[in-house]
C-alpha cells in the first residue's frame, strides 16, 4: 500500500515537470524539467518494479540512472561549443 | 492497476507530443523529445515488456540525446515556419483516417485478453518450449535469437546498411566541407563532469557487458547492449573531447565492429550448415543441443551487440566531425 502512495506521490511531480516542462518560458526550464523528469523515472521504475514483484526488472533503472547524466552532459557540451562558436565569430 | 498507470501515463505522452509538434525552437523539442523517450520506457516497463524498455532507456536516454544535438550543432535553433494553412482537402482526409482508424479499434481484443490472436498462435508453443530446448528463462531473448533468428539476422542486417548508408551522407572526409578537426576540449575543464563522469565510464562498460552477458537471464541482449557501449564511448568523447575518443575507438575498429558483427552472425549460421543442421539452427554446435542452443545465441548476441555499437559510433562521429558553421542560418 505504501508503495503504492510513493507512486502517486512520483506520478504527481512527474506531472509538475511536464506543466513545467511544456510551458516552462525559458529553454533552462525546459532542460530542468527534462532532467528532473528523467530521475523520476528511475524512482517511479524502482517502486513499480517493486508493486508487480518484478524486482528483477530493477536493471531497468540502473540503466537510466547511468545512462540519465549522459544527456546533461550533452548539454552542457552543447552549449559551451555553441558559447565558444558565437565568441570566435565576435572576435573577428 | 496497469490500466491505471497506463491511462496516465499515455495522457502526458499525448500532451508531451503536442507539445513537440507546436514547439519551434529546436532545443526544446530535443529536450521534450528526451521526456518522450522516458514515458515510452514507463509504458513499456507497465505492460511487463521489460526488453523493449531496456532498449528504449538504452537507446532514448543517452545516444539519440547526444545524436539529436550533434545535429542541431550544425543546423539553425529555429524550425522555419512555413505557411502551415490547414486545406480543407487534408483536413477531410485525415478526420476520415482518424475516424477509419477509431473505428478499427472496436474490433481490438482487451488488453490481457487470454483469447487474443497473438496469444493463441505461436505463443504457447514459445512459452512453454524455452526452457526445455534453450535451458535458460527469458523467452524473449530465446524468440529473438533462436526461434525467430531468421528476423534479428535481417535486423543486423538493416542496422549495417542504415550505418553504411549514414555515413555515404555524412562522411566529412569525402564530402563537400573541410574536415572539423578543432582543439575541441570536451568538458575536461569542468571538475564535477570530469570527476563524475570519468567515474561513471567503466561502470557503464561494466553495465553493458552484463547486459550482454546476463540476457538469458534478465532483460537485456545484443541491442541494448550495443547500445550501452557506445553510450559510454560518447561519454568519454563528451569529457575528453571527439578527438580523443577517435583514438580509442578510431573509424577502422568502429567499421571493423559493424561488419565484424553482422558477418560474426551469418558465420554462426554458416557453421549450423556445416556441422549438420540447417542455417541458424545452434543444436548441432555442441554434442548436448542444449549447450549448443547456448552457445550459439551468446555468440550470435555479441554479434549483434558488435554492430550496434559499431554503427551508432559511426554515426555519432559522423555527425560530430562536421563543421558547425556549414549552413548555419544566420538570422535565427
Amino acid at each position: 500500500m505504501i508503495l503504492v502512495g510513493v507512486a502517486v506521490a512520483i506520478l504527481t511531480t512527474m506531472v509538475l515537470a511536464v506543466i513545467r516542462a511544456v510551458s516552462g518560458p525559458s529553454i533552462y526550464d525546459r532542460v530542468l524539467a527534462a532532467n528532473m523528469f528523467g530521475t523520476k523515472t528511475v524512482l517511479l521504475l524502482a517502486v513499480v518494479s517493486f508493486i508487480f514483484g518484478r524486482t528483477d526488472f530493477l536493471d531497468l533503472a540502473l540503466a537510466y540512472a547511468l545512462i540519465n547524466l549522459v544527456g546533461v552532459l550533452a548539454v552542457l557540451g552543447f552549449f559551451e561549443s555553441r558559447l565558444k562558436a558565437e565568441r570566435g565569430r565576435v572576435d573577428e | 492497476m496497469t490500466i491505471i498507470f497506463s491511462l496516465f501515463l499515455l495522457t502526458l505522452l499525448v500532451i508531451i507530443a503536442i507539445a513537440i509538434v507546436h514547439t519551434r525552437n529546436l532545443f526544446v523539442c530535443i529536450a521534450l523529445m528526451s521526456i518522450f523517450s522516458l514515458l515510452m520506457a514507463v509504458n513499456f516497463f507497465t505492460l511487463d515488456a521489460a526488453d523493449v524498455a531496456l532498449t528504449e532507456a538504452a537507446v532514448g536516454a543517452g545516444v539519440t540525446t547526444v545524436i539529436f544535438l550533434t545535429a542541431l550543432r550544425l543546423t539553425a535553433r529555429r524550425e522555419k515556419r512555413e505557411g502551415t494553412k490547414a486545406s480543407l482537402l487534408s483536413l477531410c482526409v485525415l478526420g476520415i483516417t482518424m475516424l477509419l482508424l477509431i473505428y478499427a479499434t472496436i474490433d481490438n481484443p482487451t488488453l490481457g485478453d487470454p483469447n487474443a490472436p497473438v496469444h493463441v498462435h505461436v505463443a504457447p508453443y514459445y512459452l512453454e518450449q524455452t526452457y526445455e530446448l534453450m535451458g535458460f528463462p527469458n523467452v524473449v531473448t530465446a524468440v529473438l535469437s533462436s526461434f525467430r533468428g531468421y528476423d534479428t539476422l535481417g535486423e543486423v542486417f538493416v542496422v549495417f546498411a542504415a550505418a553504411i548508408g549514414v555515413l555515404f551522407i555524412l562522411d566529412a572526409r569525402k564530402g563537400t566541407g573541410p574536415e572539423y578537426r578543432p582543439e575541441q576540449a570536451g568538458l575536461k575543464h569542468h571538475l564535477i563532469p570530469k570527476a563524475v563522469g570519468g567515474l561513471l565510464v567503466p561502470f557503464v562498460m561494466l553495465f553493458g557487458l552484463y547486459v550482454q552477458f546476463h540476457g538469458e537471464y534478465g532483460p537485456g541482449g545484443g541491442f541494448q547492449a550495443g547500445a550501452i557501449f557506445a553510450t559510454a564511448v560518447i561519454l568519454f568523447s563528451l569529457l575528453e573531447g571527439e578527438q580523443a575518443a577517435l583514438r580509442a575507438v578510431p573509424r577502422s575498429a568502429q567499421m571493423a565492429l559493424v561488419v565484424g558483427g553482422a558477418s560474426l552472425y551469418g558465420f554462426v549460421g554458416v557453421l549450423c550448415l556445416l556441422m549438420g543442421g540447417t542455417f541458424l539452427d545452434y543444436s548441432v554446435l555442441m554434442q548436448d543441443p542444449v549447450i549448443g542452443r547456448q552457445v550459439g545465441i551468446v555468440a550470435i548476441e555479441a554479434g549483434v551487440g558488435m554492430a550496434v555499437c559499431g554503427s551508432l559510433l559511426s554515426i555519432y562521429h559522423a555527425f560530430a566531425a562536421r563543421h558547425p558553421m556549414e549552413g548555419r542560418d544566420e538570422s535565427v
